[in-house]
């Protein structure tokens, strides 16, 4: 029996999850479908989690109109979904004269996009704003802001759901049909759709190709990252950018502050063969940390907690100087096909304005009635750590699962753990678990809470101790228990 | 480490003794700072002896498992089978530090005591 | 919430904290409490299975939860009260407590704090391995945690960066639980296990030890795959065309123990960079007034009998506080010098016996420690062998450090 829906919606990254999501306000049939285990496993789970003013997006482009809308529409989105958003402000510092100019092209770049509150600053406001870094002048862009990404992913496929989106997870495309109507083979099955919605990220010239539209080139380039331990969270206040270096070479490294406490440094820039090749490098690795260093000298490298990667889907080859913008269309060749290639960074920053867009692209193919019953409310995550005593308190005394404390570092409870097990999407992967409520990123890196977790995994889920994975199928962390058959 | 030099197990000293045995089977050894570890280098260059801990599977206590140990060293070479045997046993809750739990594994005079007190669960 | 007036609280029932209770008590101090956010008392020694300890305080080679029910015992004798599954969140500069435990949120105000919090593994991230993320990858600790209290099989063909003493037990325990150990890397040109480690665990079952050579890459997307090893010069970096890849499916690291002192920062307490733990006088006293610090937060132990001393020592102190009797005296400075990378406490009074800890910075022999009291000997003790993995102790009597001003240790040849 093929299951039949009115729109099929292949990646439930950020981007594709908007799309569902907003979507899923009109009466629609939707499926989602994502083949890894879980959302936010590809781009969208490793980027510097920022939502973009809109000073590095060339004028005229789709990229700066839809960076700057869904840079617009972000706050009051993440108060919707309940994900953690801070405006935290960013600046762009000059070190010397030859410097300055740079500051005043993005500046302009940004008024131009329609960018309103960018100022330049002096020397005396950059060590008000940020006492640990120096700068003769600085572009400062104080609405630019960081959000939890893993949260925003998890929570637009979330609520997707309870707005009736059918997401099926550990389901890869193999092959599109397109025969009035498309018909999409995975290895779970075979699904019939009136419009596909093509965000596959990293993958989706091949799932253009699929369908039998040819043209799209990605070209994979990867950025690494260094995760700071939250004790130097204090060393800056929002992010920090230095002009990049005009010599080849550098990299350019960015201070990116997170919702959860820590700094990251990176994104580095490194065309590669394989999109899905997220290793780190030495070479990298050390550069990133001796750039940052020059320029935060108050780092060390003792404060690494973690490195990890995420690879661009670039529509643009290496040393090509041709600009590239997002693809956000539907196909002329396969009508009712609509492909979302290119889309990287500002792609977090737009992707609700990039949902709104291909709404709009829905609505020139068929009638969209409004959906009555659709709830755009997703309660946030409760984070007892961030709770007061009191509040601490009471709520340990109606339910004393909160004062079971399982991940020490960040002082993540037992309840919050059964609760991120217990996720709408039934994503329980050690990494799934993990983003929603947090145990494991603290500077222990699970060494502590990883056996607890396990323990609750296998009571609650009832899972076969085999079947614990980090990730997904093949990540499996055990090859037996004792005792168990 | 050549055939006849050993590094002594028997405490933190960690001496590094010489063992050699003559032609008329005698041992003469030097190196070490006690008798316990003049009998260890002897036994290292005929019969070589080891201690072995592992884990029991416990049904119905507090905990899953319980740690072990051999009464006594037994041949090194049979080592691994040993503690292929000792996976095997699964008893029930409660035990105490001392409980013996195989008699004589392999034949080796050794047993397989619990060092590990584990309750029964209510 | 719920408040608690106590005399002495222990942070942490592991061997340090069992030790500074029992002896706390001893002393006459009948309100104390143990705060432990395990499951049970025993803290790290509970999953150390293997035999060794208790050699030099009851001369038996126990195993760990042998040696830990010694003094769990002894706890239970004293009816000493300890809280389990309960985890301090806060200590403030003056000793009050914020306990998590599903009994709720406890405030507790201390006379005297004892810090036993032990210490945590250092990770692959904080080494920066290049590579991928795969599953397969453990620090020897939680490894053990997995295999020894839960039962799990955590992998087959293994290999180990780090040869101290954690990882050196680890290949054994694996190898006798059924997986095969294809090698051990050590970044170091010398292991910093115990001899008798090196041939209990890695010549009896034949596994060859790469030293000077570190992991350079670790590959797989999904589980480990291989990981390549390469030897390494004298600044710790890969030497060209000496990499070496071993195909397996877990890679488990035991590269370094850090004191866990998040709690001790957070109460403005003085740290050691060097140590990682708390700064101290003879009294093990940190400083903050009527806190205290021993065992594995204050300093990496080799030896549980040395932290049982330890935590003993910091026991009485806590007593003698709580009972007036501590004296505040004109501290004097203990320096490491030539040869000696930390020497413990930092400052003394001069006025008691006192204790010494150390470590040397690299592996010698036929050395002398050299007690100085400014430019005048005041000690000088031979040593055969000196290494950094074992901790060396000797003790000053009174009228040894009568007049000094200015205590220094230093390591020379015996010429």
């Amino acid at each position: 029996m093929t299951e039949s829906y009115d729109i099929a919606v292949i990646g439930a990254g950020v981007v594709g999850s908007a799309i569902a999501r907003e979507l899923s306000a009109y009466q629609l049939k939707i499926l989602l479908l994502e083949k890894e285990c879980d959302v936010a496993l590809g781009t969208s789970g490793r980027n510097s989690g920022v939502s973009h003013a809109g000073f590095y997006v060339p004028t005229g482009t789709l990229k700066a109109e839809l960076n700057i809308k869904g840079h617009e529409m972000m706050p009051a989105l993440c108060r919707e979904l309940g994900v953690p958003h801070h405006e935290v402000g960013k600046i762009v510092v000059a070190k010397d004269e030859d410097e300055r100019e740079y500051l005043y092209e993005l500046k302009e770049t940004g008024e131009k996009n329609g960018s309103k509150s960018l100022r330049i600053i002096g020397k005396d406001e950059i060590k008000e704003l940020e006492p640990n870094i120096r700068g003769i002048e600085a572009l400062h862009s104080p609405k630019t802001a960081i959000l939890d990404p893993f949260i925003l992913n998890i929570a637009l496929a979330e609520n997707a759901q309870k707005n009736g989106v059918v997401i099926r997870l550990n389901t890869e495309v193999s092959d599109i049909e397109s025969n009035g109507g498309f018909k999409i083979k995975t290895n779970r099955g075979v699904f019939a759709a009136g419009i596909v919605v093509n965000s596959a990220g990293l993958h989706s010239d091949k799932v253009a190709a699929m369908a039998g539209i040819e043209g799209y080139e990605i070209y994979p380039c990867r950025g690494e990252y260094h995760l700071l331990d939250k004790s130097k969270r204090g060393l800056i206040n929002g992010a920090v950018y230095p002009v990049p270096p005009k010599e080849l070479g550098g990299l350019g490294i960015h201070l990116t502050p997170t919702t959860d406490g820590n700094i990251m440094l990176g994104p580095s820039a490194e065309y590669i063969e394989d999109a899905d090749n997220t290793a780190n490098t030495s070479e990298v690795m050390d550069k990133l940390f001796m750039e940052s260093f020059e320029f935060l000298p108050r780092i060390s490298r003792k404060d690494i907690i973690r490195s990890f990667s995420g690879v661009r889907p670039k529509l643009i080859a290496a040393g090509s100087k041709a600009p590239a913008d997002f693809v956000v269309e539907e196909s002329r060749k396969v009508p009712g096909f609509i492909n979302l290639i290119g889309i990287e960074s500002p792609g977090l920053t737009a992707a609700p304005a990039i949902a709104k867009k291909v709404a709009g692209i829905v609505k020139e193919i068929r009638e969209l009635k409004p959906n009555p019953v659709f709830d755009p409310i997703r309660r946030p995550q409760l984070r007892f750590g961030e709770l007061s005593d009191r509040e601490k308190s009471d709520l340990i005394k109606k339910n004393p699962n909160y004062g079971m404390v399982v991940c020490r570092c960040q002082t993540i409870t037992k309840q919050e753990v059964i609760d991120a097990i217990n996720n709408p999407l039934c994503a329980t992967s050690i990494y799934g678990i993990s983003k929603r409520c947090k145990a494991t990123h603290g500077r222990c890196q699970g060494g502590f809470c990883t056996p607890k977790i396990v323990e609750i995994l296998e009571q609650l889920c009832a899972a076969s101790p085999n079947d614990i994975n980090l990730k997904g199928a093949g990540s499996e962390l055990f090859k037996g228990k004792r005792g168990t058959p | 480490m050549p055939a006849n030099k050993y590094v002594c197990i028997i405490c933190p000293n960690s001496c590094e003794i010489e063992a050699e045995l003559s032609d008329n089977g005698k041992i003469r050894v030097k190196g070490n700072l006690c008798k316990k570890g003049e009998d260890y280098a002897r036994k290292e260059i005929c019969s070589p002896e080891r201690g072995l801990t592992a884990t029991i599977l416990v049904d119905g206590g507090n905990l899953p498992l319980a740690s072990v140990k051999l009464s006594k060293p037994i041949p090194k070479k049979l080592m691994k089978q040993a503690a292929a045997e000792i996976t095997k046993i699964r008893v029930q809750a409660p035990l105490k530090i001392g409980d013996v739990v195989m008699k004589n594994i392999l034949g080796t005079g050794a047993d397989v005591v619990v060092t590990k007190n584990v309750g029964r669960n209510p | 919430m719920i408040k608690k007036e106590i005399d002495v609280v222990i942070v942490g029932g592991g061997p340090a904290g069992l030790a500074a209770a029992i002896s706390a008590r001893k002393e006459g101090v009948s309100n104390v409490l143990i705060v432990e956010r395990g499951e049970s008392l025993g803290g790290i020694l509970n999953q150390c299975i293997h035999e060794g300890f208790g050699v030099e305080r009851f001369d038996e080679a126990l195993s760990g939860p042998e040696y830990m029910q010694r003094f769990i015992d002894e706890a239970d004798k004293l009816k000493i009260p300890y809280l389990l599954n309960s985890m301090v969140l806060e200590v403030s500069h003056d000793k009050k407590l914020l306990v998590c435990s599903a009994e709720g949120l406890t405030v507790t105000h201390a006379k005297a704090v004892i810090l036993c919090m032990g210490c945590r593994e250092r990770t692959r991230g904080q080494v920066c391995i290049p590579g991928l993320r795969p599953a397969g990858i453990f620090t020897a600790g939680t490894a053990q945690n997995l295999i020894n209290l839960r039962g799990y099989k955590i992998g087959e063909k293994v290999v180990i960066l780090g040869s101290g003493d954690i990882g050196l037990i680890m290949a054994r325990r694996m190898t006798l639980e059924g997986a095969q150990v294809l090698a051990v890397a050590e970044v170091m040109p010398y292991s910093s296990g115990l001899p008798r480690n090196m041939a209990q665990c890695l010549t009896d079952f034949e596994i060859p030890l790469y030293l000077s050579h570190t992991v350079t890459e670790i590959h797989g997307k999904k589980r480990v795959e291989a990981v390549t090893i390469a030897e390494v010069d004298s600044r710790w970096k890969p030497v060209a065309g000496t990499e070496k890849r071993i195909k397996c499916d877990t890679l488990l690291l035991s590269i370094g123990l850090i004191p866990e002192n998040e709690l001790s920062r957070k109460a403005g307490i003085a740290i050691d960079e060097t140590t990682g733990g708390p700064v101290i006088d003879e009294d093990l006293q940190t400083s903050a007034d009527g806190i205290f610090s021993c065992g594995n937060v204050l300093h990496v132990h080799d030896l549980v009998d040395w932290v049982s001393l330890e935590g003993e020592k910091a026991g009485k102190s806590a007593a003698d506080y709580v009972k007036g009797q501590k004296e505040k005296g004109r501290m004097i400075k203990v320096r490491p010098k030539e040869g000696i990378r930390y020497v413990l406490p930092h400052q003394i009074t001069g006025k008691q016996d006192v204790r010494f800890s150390l470590r040397v910075m690299a592996p010698e022999r036929n050395m002398r420690l050299v007690i100085m009291d400014a430019d005048k000997t005041v000690k000088t003790i031979s040593k055969k062998r000196v290494n950094p993995a074992e901790m060396i102790s000797f003790t000053l009597k009174k009228e040894e450090l009568a007049g000094c001003r200015d205590i220094s240790v230093k390591l020379e040849n015996a010429g």
